[in-house]
């Protein structure tokens, strides 16, 4: 088995924030402006894996977990307004993710949010052990409300854990530490799963899902081009009110502005990383299918706080040289 | 002349060394309260019979291996004592615990506890018994609980409270071969006459049942008796689940498995803080050793237990604590009423 490492990052733009994840990927769709930074705590235990996350920016997430591990979240301060899959998660509610599971989380300013991957076989072993049948993930993710006491604890256990793993990365490696606090958090993560009343809606919510995943597939294969709609329906095979409801729910628009907004970020990270000196705002804005100049630079400002030239003349390393100034200042 | 009997009273400040003073069974103390520990044992070796006698003013929770060969006889001391829970039954004044060989019991206190254990070895008491009743006594393999007559029962007491005050005051008297002979052939008809003369008690079904479970959770425990240990795997080890568990230590233990856990935990720690250099170890190396990773936390618990910081019992030596151990009797006999 790997040593684990147990480390804290902070990263400035979201490919490498992507990249931090193990097994896990995120995508962000920024909704609005400022500079981006994410902090991310992981602590890794033999069968444990915890992550902390905070981010300076509201935006739509699209996250797929990984399949070989049972996954729970939660949200941490400042944790306004979080919605994940079309659920408004409360403070201590506990996310309970189908295995691999794929879906959208949506936060409304900065954002603080908490995963628990416990490995499947171990998750398995441990629930048998602890109440004599195993517990197996949902269909597709359902909200676990548990007793305060218990949430609590989770809560406190998770951060007390990412701390030692920030201040005392080699205690976390000592064999024993690592024992202890599978077992804290397993113990009281069971005790959360069992004691906790579930909020769910299935069968609706899980055709939302597939939906929304069949959407993502689609986009992803087209993300340079301007969508129509109805020929985007017929493929994924929904009727176009469904759709707009289910983005209405998920995401807090429609499909519409949605996939402008998608744009619009593909077009900024494309301008932070053209060279200011020989490109042209325009062309640029035009290969993201943006012709109307005016009507362009209006949505962006709306979005991001800025011009368009003004990304251009800013590039991506000058913003992570004085962010990285003002951190060591 | 080589003294024909040992006889040694001693106090103790610190579990540790009270749990480790006493024989023949290997047994392990977790006070369950906060204060300061006294404790006093008095221990008499007969050429055949071993007499203890002992007294603690913290409630606490005793688990004790009977020795295979000597499995002792138990029963509650003061005539003032409340009843203890033994194996999770109440175990009360006037009645007596025949361990089996090897056995496994817990014993609970919620206070100041007297109580006195006799042993033969096994093939002593056989004998004995063929001599005066002409019988075997007793299948000494598994425990017995008996409620001996009160005449028979006052005998017994009478006798070991003879033979503390013998050890504490007259010692000499007891180096002698004639006195030492007489007491010890008093104690074993009267350990005869309570073994072959009681009424056997009869346990419930619902013990029988528990039994097996707690028969597996005290035997992983005793097989990692010196290392951390967790819910998941000791529900995973013994197939029972939390709550079976649970129900069954609060029986037994008078608290959950995870309170039990972590209480036995604390005192692995304490342990290995006293035994160890200070030189040399660390609390924090102590303290995540024994799966402790909240450290600041571990402290305040610590302290609150112990009554001293984690660093206090690193830096107090084993021999400090041992100089108190054969010391003049420090407490007043009040201390233990």
């Amino acid at each position: 088995m790997a040593m684990p490492a147990n480390e804290t990052a902070v990263f400035f733009n979201s490919s490498d924030y992507q990249a931090g994840f193990r097994g896990a990927t995120i995508n962000l769709v920024f909704t609005g402006p400022g500079i981006f930074t994410a902090r991310l705590t992981t602590v890794s235990l033999p069968h444990l894996r915890l992550y902390s996350v905070q981010e300076s920016l509201p935006r739509i997430a699209y996250v797929a977990l990984a399949p070989d591990s049972v996954n729970f979240a939660f949200p941490a301060p400042p944790n306004t307004s979080l919605v994940w899959g079309a659920l408004k998660m409360k403070p201590r509610d506990l996310m309970f993710h189908s295995l691999g599971e794929r879906m959208h989380q949506c936060t409304g300013g900065a954002s603080g949010w908490s995963i628990i991957s416990v490995d499947r076989k171990f998750f398995a072993g441990s629930t048998r052990a602890l109440i004599g049948s195993e517990i197996s993930p949902p269909r597709v993710a359902r909200v676990i409300r548990p007793l305060q006491t218990d949430a609590v604890e989770l809560h406190r256990l998770h951060a007390k854990a990412c701390r030692l793993a920030e201040t005392h990365p080699r205690t976390v490696g000592h064999r024993e530490v690592a024992r202890a606090i599978e077992h804290d958090i397993i113990y009281t993560l069971v005790k959360c799963l069992t004691a906790g009343v579930e909020h769910e809606d299935t069968a609706r919510r899980l055709h939302c899902a597939i939906i929304m995943n069949r959407l993502e597939d689609e986009l992803a294969t087209k993300h340079e081009r301007k969508i129509l709609i109805p020929e985007l329906c017929e493929v994924i095979g929904v009727a176009e009110r469904t759709l707009r409801n289910y983005c209405l729910d998920v995401l807090g628009i429609g499909p519409k502005q949605y996939f402008r907004l998608r744009r619009l970020n593909l077009l900024r990270v494309a301008l932070q990383r053209a060279d200011p000196e020989t490109a042209k705002v325009s062309e640029i804005a035009d290969r993201y299918g943006f012709s109307e100049f005016g009507r362009l630079a209006g949505f962006y400002r709306t979005i991001f706080g800025e011009t368009p030239s003004a990304t251009l003349r800013r590039p991506e390393h000058k913003i992570r040289k004085n962010i990285q100034y003002a951190e060591t200042s | 002349m080589a003294s024909f009997v040992r006889s040694v009273h001693s106090t103790f400040a610190d579990p540790e060394l009270y749990q480790a003073s006493i024989n023949p069974a290997h047994v392990e103390i977790f006070i369950t309260a906060k204060g300061d520990f006294r404790a006093s044992l008095t221990r008499i070796e007969l050429p055949r019979l071993w007499v203890q006698y002992g007294r603690e003013i913290l409630p606490r929770i005793a688990n004790s291996i009977a020795s295979a060969e000597r499995p002792p006889i138990f029963f509650l001391a003061g005539s003032e004592q409340v009843s203890i829970s033994h194996n999770g039954r109440d175990l009360a004044y006037g009645e007596v615990v025949i361990a089996g060989s090897g056995s496994m019991r817990h014993h609970r206190s919620e206070g100041p506890c007297q109580w006195a254990s006799l042993s033969l070895t096994r093939d002593d008491l056989a004998a004995s018994g063929r001599a005066l009743v002409g019988s075997d006594l007793i299948d000494r393999s598994t425990t017995h609980y008996l409620r001996p007559t009160p005449s028979v029962m006052s005998r017994l007491l009478s006798l070991q409270q003879a033979a503390d005050q013998l050890a504490q005051s007259a010692a000499n008297t007891l180096a002698q071969p004639e006195p030492a002979r007489a007491l010890e052939q008093a104690f074993v008809h009267a350990i005869v006459t309570c073994l072959s003369e009681s009424v056997p008690i009869k346990l419930g079904r619902g013990a029988v049942g528990h039994s097996a479970i707690i028969a597996r959770f005290e035997e992983l425990l005793a097989v990692n008796y010196d290392q951390p240990l967790h819910l998941a795997e000791i529900c995973a080890a013994i197939g029972a689940s939390e709550r079976t568990l649970r129900t069954i230590c609060i029986e037994n233990l008078g608290m959950g498995p995870i309170r039990y856990l972590w209480l036995r935990r604390m005192h692995l720690a304490r342990r290995a803080l006293i035994q160890a250099a200070p030189q040399t170890a660390t609390v924090t190396e102590i303290a995540t050793a024994n799966g402790f990773w909240e450290l600041g936390r571990f402290a305040v618990e610590y302290r609150a237990l112990f009554g001293e910081a984690p660093s206090a019992s690193l830096h107090r030596s084993t021999q400090e604590v041992r100089a108190s151990k054969n010391g003049p009797f420090a407490f007043a006999a009040s201390e233990f009423a």
